[in-house]
This record gives C-alpha cells, sequence and structure tokens, in this order.
C-alpha cells in the first residue's frame, strides 16, 4: 500500500497575491508528486483552504489538479480543518465532494448518545479510513470526549485516523501555548494517525498509537514559518515505511538583525555587508531586526533602499519584521489582552496622568479620552457628505470638551 | 441544656469535672462550663474512675462479688462511684469574640455538651478548602470545618497517620474540593496511582473534570494524558537529593551539561568528547545508571527511549504542568509504573520549574496574581527524610524550607513522622493527625504542632478511621475533625452533574 498525506495547504493563505500563488503552486507539486510516486490515495488532513469560501480563481487551480488526480483514478480523501470548516455548512469542500473530487471522511451516526465514526473503504486497497473535522479553538474536543472509540478498535484491517487538532503530548516548545488534546483521545490501534493542523514535521509512535504524523504545511504560512521551515512537505507511506517529502517551491535567505546598540546607520550597513555579494535569484528574502536601537526611530532604517538593492538582485519577495525591535524613543507599553476595548482600556490606563490638562483630575482624563474616542469612531452616515461628517465629529467633540468652534 | 458535669478540682490546664450519673463522657470531647459572663471551651483529654469508698474497701467488695458470688449493692451508688474527666481549656467565648483561655471555670460550675451556637466563631475563611466536620468524642457536629486554602497550602500540610486510619480517603476529599473550587493549584505525586480512579469511584468522576489533569504511562483513559517528558528537560540539577551520584561522578556530569547543554544526556550515552580527562570508569557509571534510571537502551550507536523519557515527544509537558497548576487546577501524576528512583525525579523535574518560575514571578512583582501551588507527596520520607537529607538538600526541602515566600507548599503525607527532621517538621504549618498507635511518631507530631498537644497522645493513640485531630496556625484551636467518606462525600455532586446537549455539528450523518 501506498498513499500520501498532506495537510495545511491553506490555500489563498498569504495576503500578498505572489504568496498566495506559492501556496497552490506547492499544492500543485505535492499532487504532481504524489502521481509521479504512483500512490493508490492521497490523504488532505484538513485546511485545503485557508478559508470556508475561497477565492474562485484559487478555487478553479485546486478544482483543476483535483481534476487531474481524478482522472488517474487516484482518490482524495478529506477532513475539514480549523480554517476551512464552516459551522453554518457553507464550506467549499462540500462542493468539491458533491462533484466527486474528493471524499469527506468524516461520517458517522450518534448510538446512545455517542458520536460513531463511519469508515471509508478506499476500495482498490482495502484501507479503512475515518477521521475527525478540526474546528477553530479546538471545538472538535466535545466530539472526541463522546466519540465510541470501542468500535473503531474493534475493527480489523489497515486503518487510517485522520485527524487536524493539536495533540498535547506531541506539541513543540515554541507551540506550549496552542490549545490542544492529549494523544488518548484518538482511537487506538489503527495503522497510521493522518494529522493536520499543527505546522510542524513529526513521524512519533507512542504505546498503542503507531505512525502519527503531523507533515507540516505544503509551503509555510507565515514569516516565522519561513524562516523556521524554509519549505513545506508532505508524507509518503509505503509498505508501513514513513518518509517525508519536502517541497521547494522557492529559495528561502533569512537574516537576523540584533539591533542592541545600534543605530538606523550601523543596521542599514550591515544588511547592505550581509547582501552586498550575494545573488537572490527566486529567492524570499527575510528580514528580522529586534533588540533596541540605540538612537533614532525604527522608520530611520533605510528599508526602501534595501528592498531596492534585493529586488534588483532578482528577489522574488523581501519581506521584514521588526515585531520585536524598539527604540529608546518610546517608552514599551505593555499589552497583556486581545480584545480591542481591553487594549484601548490599557492603554488609556498607562497613559493618563491626571496632568495632562489643568482642570481634569485623573479620573476625569480618563472618562473623557473614553468618551472622545467613542465621538470619533462615528461611522459617516449614508448619503452624508465628507464634509458633513468631519463637521458632525467636531460638533460632537466640541460638546464633550464644552468648546466653541 | 443537658449537663454533663461539675467542676471540681484541678488546676489551669488540668480541671477534674465529675460526671453526672448516665452520662458517658469520651476523650475528645469538648464541653462548656459557663461562667456569668463567659462561657469557657474545654476538651477531655483523660478519663478516670472515682469513687468515695476507700481502694481497700473497693477490692473486698469487688472480691465478695467474685469469690462468694454475693450480689451485695452500695446504697445511693450514683453518689458514691462516678467517672471524672481531666480537661484542658481551649478558648474562653464571649458574645463577640473568642480567645486563649487565660482563666479556671467557676469552681462548682456546671458543664455541659457544646452546641453548634456554642461554635459560631467558627467562620469559613475566603477560599475555603473543606476537611471535615468538627468531632466532640466520638460524635459529629453540623459545623463544617473549612481552612483557609491559600494560607495553609503556602504553608505546608501535613497528613500523618498509620495504615488504614484514612489518609487517601482525606486527600481523595480535600482534591474533589479543590478541583470544585479551582483557587489552589496541586500537583499530585501518586505512586499507588489511587485518586484518578481508573477502575473506581475518584476524581475523575468530578462535575468539574476539566479542572483534573491527569498524566498516566500506562495506558491512559481517553481524555487523559500520557506521560512522556522530553529528554532535554532533564538538568543535572534535578537529581539533587533524589539520585546519588558520587563527586566524581557530578563533576563529570556537570561537565557535559555545560558543554552540550540541553543535549548532555545523548552526550553522555554516545560518550562524546568532552575535552577534559574524566576515568573512563566514571562515564561507564553514569552512562550505565543513565540508561537504566531513564529507561533507554543504546545499541549500534543509537538510543531507544523505552519509557517515560522521550526525544521526540514531551517537549511541553513540565510547562503544560506549570500552566495548569496556575490556573488553579490539581494535576495528578500516575507514578506508579515507576522505580522509586525514577519516581522522584520526574517530582523534582516538574517541582523545579514550579518552584523556579514563582520565584521568578516574586521578582517581577507579580507572585500575588498567582493561585498558591501544593505538592502533594506521599510516603514524604522518600524525599524529607534525615537521612535523603544528610546527602544535601533537594528541591522539596528547599520548598519545605523557603516555598511559603512563594506561594509554593508541601502537602506531606506519611505515617512515620519521626524520621522527618525537626526543622521542617515545625516548617509545617497545619498538621492533619489521625490514628497513631507509634508513640515515637506521635511525640514527633505533637513536639512540633502548632499549639499545645502535650496532653494529647492518648487521644491521638485512640482515634478511630476518618477522625483527625488538625493543629494549625490558621485555627483558634486544635480541631478534632471527622472526615467524611469520599463514596458519600461526592455523592451529592455528582447527582448534580447536567446531562449536556450535544451537538455534533460538522459531521456528516
Amino acid at each position: 500500500m501506498k498513499f500520501a498525506h498532506i495537510a495545511d495547504c491553506h490555500v489563498g493563505g498569504w495576503r500578498d497575491p505572489k504568496l498566495k500563488n506559492l501556496t497552490i503552486d506547492a499544492f500543485d507539486k505535492a499532487i504532481d508528486q504524489s502521481i509521479e510516486k504512483q500512490v493508490d490515495f492521497i490523504l488532505i488532513s484538513g485546511d485545503l483552504f485557508n478559508s470556508s469560501i475561497p477565492d474562485v480563481s484559487l478555487l478553479k487551480r485546486v478544482v483543476k489538479k483535483l481534476k487531474h488526480v481524478n482522472k488517474k483514478q487516484i482518490p482524495v480523501y478529506i477532513i475539514a480543518g480549523s480554517h476551512d470548516f464552516s459551522p453554518s455548512g457553507k464550506t467549499m469542500l462540500d462542493v468539491l465532494e458533491e462533484a466527486g473530487l474528493c471524499i469527506n471522511v468524516v461520517k458517522g451516526e450518534v448510538v446512545e448518545n455517542k458520536l460513531r465514526l463511519k469508515f471509508t473503504v478506499d476500495e482498490k486497497t482495502g484501507a479503512k479510513i475515518t477521521g475527525m473535522i478540526g474546528k477553530k479553538g479546538m471545538l472538535e474536543k466535545k466530539f472526541y470526549e463522546n466519540l465510541d472509540t470501542k468500535n473503531l478498535e474493534q475493527e480489523a484491517g489497515f486503518k487510517i485516523f485522520m485527524f487536524h487538532s493539536a495533540l498535547t503530548e506531541l506539541k513543540p516548545k515554541e507551540l506550549e501555548k496552542m490549545d490542544s488534546s492529549p494523544v488518548s483521545y484518538l482511537p487506538k490501534g489503527f495503522n497510521y494517525y493522518a494529522g493536520g493542523h499543527v505546522h510542524i514535521v513529526k513521524d512519533v509512535s507512542l504505546e498503542g498509537y503507531k505512525n502519527i504524523v503531523y507533515p507540516g504545511p505544503v509551503f509555510p504560512n507565515n514569516f516565522s514559518e519561513l524562516e523556521k521551515l524554509e519549505k513545506g512537505g508532505f508524507f509518503f507511506y509505503e509498505d508501513g515505511k514513513t518518509s517525508f517529502n519536502p517541497i521547494q517551491v522557492k529559495n528561502v535567505f533569512s537574516l537576523r538583525i540584533n539591533a542592541n546598540n545600534k543605530t538606523p546607520e550601523q543596521i542599514n550597513q550591515e544588511i547592505i555587508d550581509e547582501i552586498k555579494n550575494k545573488e537572490f535569484i527566486d529567492t524570499i528574502v527575510l528580514l528580522r531586526i529586534l533588540g533596541k536601537l540605540e538612537t533614532g526611530k525604527t522608520t530611520d532604517i533605510d528599508f526602501k533602499r534595501i528592498y531596492s538593492m534585493l529586488y534588483n538582485k532578482s528577489a522574488f519577495f523581501v519581506m521584514k519584521n521588526t515585531y520585536s525591535l524598539k527604540t529608546k524613543e518610546f517608552d514599551d507599553i505593555k499589552i497583556m489582552h486581545s480584545e480591542i476595548d481591553e487594549i484601548e482600556d490599557t492603554l488609556i490606563d498607562e497613559q493618563a496622568n491626571g496632568e495632562n490638562i489643568e482642570s481634569w483630575d485623573l479620573k476625569k482624563e480618563k472618562s473623557m479620552i473614553r468618551q472622545l474616542m467613542t465621538s470619533f469612531n462615528l461611522d459617516k452616515k449614508e448619503g452624508e457628505k465628507v464634509y458633513e461628517y468631519q463637521e458632525r465629529i467636531l460638533k460632537e467633540a466640541a460638546k464633550l470638551l464644552d468648546i466653541e468652534l | 441544656m443537658e449537663i454533663k458535669g461539675l467542676v471540681i478540682s484541678g488546676k489551669f490546664g488540668e480541671i477534674i469535672i465529675r460526671e453526672k450519673a448516665g452520662e458517658k463522657i469520651e476523650l475528645g470531647e469538648l464541653l462548656i462550663a459557663e461562667n456569668k459572663t463567659s462561657k469557657i471551651l474545654l476538651q477531655v483529654y483523660d478519663l478516670l474512675f472515682g469513687s468515695q469508698i476507700s481502694q481497700s474497701n473497693l477490692e473486698l467488695i469487688s472480691g465478695m462479688r467474685l469469690e462468694e458470688n454475693t450480689s451485695m449493692k452500695f446504697m445511693d451508688k450514683n453518689l458514691r462511684n462516678y467517672n471524672l474527666a481531666m480537661l484542658k481549656n481551649i478558648l474562653t467565648l464571649t458574645k463577640n469574640n473568642s480567645y486563649s483561655s487565660k482563666s479556671l471555670p467557676d469552681f462548682f460550675s456546671k458543664v455541659r455538651e457544646v452546641t453548634k451556637k456554642d461554635l459560631k466563631f467558627i467562620t469559613k475563611p475566603k477560599n475555603p478548602v473543606y476537611i471535615g466536620n468538627l468531632r466532640s468524642g466520638s460524635k459529629t457536629l453540623d459545623v463544617k470545618i473549612y481552612l483557609p486554602s491559600a494560607k495553609v497550602f503556602s504553608h505546608h500540610v501535613s497528613l500523618t497517620a498509620a495504615t488504614g486510619r484514612g489518609k487517601s480517603n482525606l486527600a481523595s476529599v480535600l482534591l474533589w474540593d479543590m478541583i470544585k473550587k479551582n483557587h489552589t493549584g496541586i500537583l499530585v505525586l501518586d505512586p499507588h496511582d489511587e485518586y484518578y480512579g481508573r477502575h473506581s469511584l475518584g476524581l475523575k468522576d468530578h462535575p468539574n473534570k476539566k479542572n483534573l489533569i491527569y498524566y498516566s504511562s500506562n495506558n491512559p483513559p481517553a481524555g487523559t494524558r500520557t506521560l512522556k517528558i522530553n529528554i532535554k528537560s532533564i538538568r543535572p540539577g534535578h537529581f539533587n537529593g533524589v539520585y546519588e551520584f558520587s563527586t566524581a561522578q557530578k563533576e563529570a556530569i556537570n561537565s557535559y551539561y555545560r558543554r552540550f547543554k540541553e543535549n548532555w544526556v545523548e552526550a553522555v550515552i554516545k560518550e562524546r568528547d568532552l575535552g577534559v580527562n574524566f576515568h573512563e570508569g566514571t562515564i561507564s557509571v553514569i552512562k550505565r545508571r543513565l540508561l537504566s534510571l531513564l529507561d533507554l537502551d543504546f545499541f549500534d550507536e543509537k538510543i531507544y527511549y523505552k519509557g517515560v523519557f522521550d526525544k521526540n515527544s514531551g517537549e511541553t509537558t513540565i510547562k503544560d504542568i506549570c500552566n495548569e497548576l496556575e490556573s488553579g487546577r490539581v494535576v495528578v501524576v500516575d507514578t506508579s509504573n515507576f522505580p522509586g528512583a525514577q519516581e522522584l525525579l520526574i517530582g523534582s523535574l516538574i517541582t523545579t520549574q514550579v518552584f523556579h518560575r514563582y520565584k521568578h514571578y516574586k521578582n517581577k512583582g507579580d507572585l500575588l496574581e498567582k493561585p498558591v501551588i501544593s505538592i502533594l507527596l506521599e510516603e514524604a520520607p522518600r524525599v524529607l527524610g534525615k537521612e535523603v537529607l544528610e546527602s544535601g538538600p533537594n528541591i522539596f526541602s528547599t520548598i519545605a524550607r523557603e516555598g511559603r515566600k512563594f506561594r509554593v507548599g508541601l502537602c506531606a503525607i506519611t505515617q512515620l513522622p519521626s524520621l522527618i527532621p525537626r526543622q521542617i517538621l515545625a516548617n509545617i504549618n497545619t498538621k492533619i493527625i489521625m490514628g497513631i498507635e507509634m508513640s515515637a511518631e506521635r511525640q514527633a507530631i505533637i513536639d512540633s504542632a502548632a499549639q499545645d498537644l502535650s496532653s494529647d497522645s492518648r487521644a491521638i493513640a485512640s482515634l478511630d478511621k476518618g477522625e483527625a485531630i488538625i493543629t494549625s496556625n490558621f485555627t483558634k484551636f486544635a480541631m478534632p475533625v471527622k472526615i467524611p467518606l469520599f463514596s458519600e462525600y461526592v455523592k451529592k455532586d455528582i447527582e448534580k452533574k447536567n446531562k449536556e446537549n450535544l451537538n455534533f455539528s460538522g459531521i456528516k450523518f
């Protein structure tokens, strides 16, 4: 038996069109290599698309490729992942299945308040495939809690379980905070556990669980992943043996600059020194600058010039990450919240000091900031002209501040 | 109010009362002597006979009954023969206050049973932990005893009892309560796998099961975690006090760690070049001992990870456990599958990380936002015993000494408190004492108790199954309690458990 295990294609995942296209290029390559390897079937363990309703242009390319593999009589078995699952049921995966281009293996029934999954049997090999969808925020945990594993475990034959969840015991250090479920939720005794969701390459066996495999994405999905993985890939299974098959769509060059005690000019020079003698043909260049600048602002680093140099050297795409770059000219603001309201409240609490306006105490200052922010947030009314809108906002603010315009 | 006796003599702390005929005063019973303005709470610590007839006459009469079969009776039997009870002062109770007794009850004052109204000074603290109901002798009163969780657990707790007196039952009740309340993180190193309740009633049946995290390396039930610890998590310091290496071996281990950092175990086993000369034998011994302790195999230059320590999994296990504890959850680690040294090493790994994190929070000024964490240790002398500590401190003794400053405490379970050094015992502020027959063990606890238990040795020896005395800086007196039977205690909670409406949206039916 020979099959390919792909996951986390995230087709349409990048904002930039150039990178967005790379996700589909990587998917195409994975399918082509699987056909070339003459696999019996292909598994896609969730997040084929980056959203449940993807762009038509991307969808078209996926459909084309699936039709191609369909013609070769290689079945594609899929499950929905946290990105392409839709609670309303409106997901493109259903359309693809209706069109006969893939088979969703997450099928079951409820027996005595327990979820009993059914197997989909691969006609050619007799492999019995089932699996569980992945949902955002690990909501599939409830499904696992109520999963009848007995009938799955008792089934004889070559069995594959597809899943799209992080497993607690296999999380890498850097994903410590990721929501996860224990391995023990999976039914025991399967021959292969085709995982997705966690963008790592891992092939592990634990007691009762043989071949728990995460192939990682077919193409890295963000800046950090590009830095760490450089390329995507997928797994082949052939008669008991597993192997990782990398997919290289572009070269990746990472440059990490420590900005501590340096000026923007020094950083400019350091980057230029690093790149001046290199060629970047068909290469994604990643610039990560971190630390605290001795003087100046982050905007003083001449990225325009650096980008221009790199593109002149045939770079495919240049990206920078200055998230951890600080400057001494501004104090750090610690933000621990994720909700906008909470972030605003934190910022107001940190910045207000009751001394900015003579007649305002701290309490009034905070209250006025909040009220002003609310008034500035008013939407433009339908049919309202821009100048009318501006006037209305100004009037609101003047009223609050008790001043005449 | 039923009168049980009259104060007749004695001195402070040794008050003698005469028992009223027909009453049955018990050892450990709580009684009230009422004065005009206050009441004194007393406790019985000894019982003896009293008689108006001389000893020689009593002996004569008993002889006649035994040998001559006569049925000679005394006139006014109740007046001539009686029981005496020795009482100690516990507290003086006024209308709105209670404080340590400093005076005697009135001569001939009546002594009666304690009532719930007398005990209204026993209140429920903030973030309470339920231990049991107050007990007066063998009678259980309708007064629930709660301890302030944060204070009690950060200042260490001991559970002392002989086998079969209900230590595990008490620990289960305590943990059940903690799972319900979710305000204290408790790490349970469970060498008998008895708390989760794999095959019987246990913590797994809790309605707030999400607050219970269970790790096992032995076929973990669905929803629980496989105990896997990444080999890279091990540091040389984790062996301190839990596994003995010679000085030369320690030096070699430290050199490997300095050179190879987190990959040091692999480097030792593969005998990688250290650049420093150590005796070949030393490295071989370390290698052999690590292979055995960590359950590894090595052949054809390849390491095979057979047990809990692994190369490919468990990277976040220790951090996950710390995070769960910091969320006020109960984490039970089933260590029943491991030999003693491995069990202690795992305990040391987790505990070290917990302690270091909390030290870090203290430095950052965030400590007070964190819940107290307690580490429940069975057979505590294995890590806190005098013999073990002779070869140097370990993380558990460090926590015993300075943990309370960092909101990390120990909950030490033992039958043999005398094996624990006096300083450590004295640092344990709350002691829950159950029946102990061996006088040396009783004495060790009495000598280090928060309240004066010098007259309670007999009461401790006679404690029945489920009966306990709590001595603590956080209770007003050494409280006699009756611990509920776990199966009875949890019944109501389990019955209350709501049935969920399941929705399997996304699955094709």
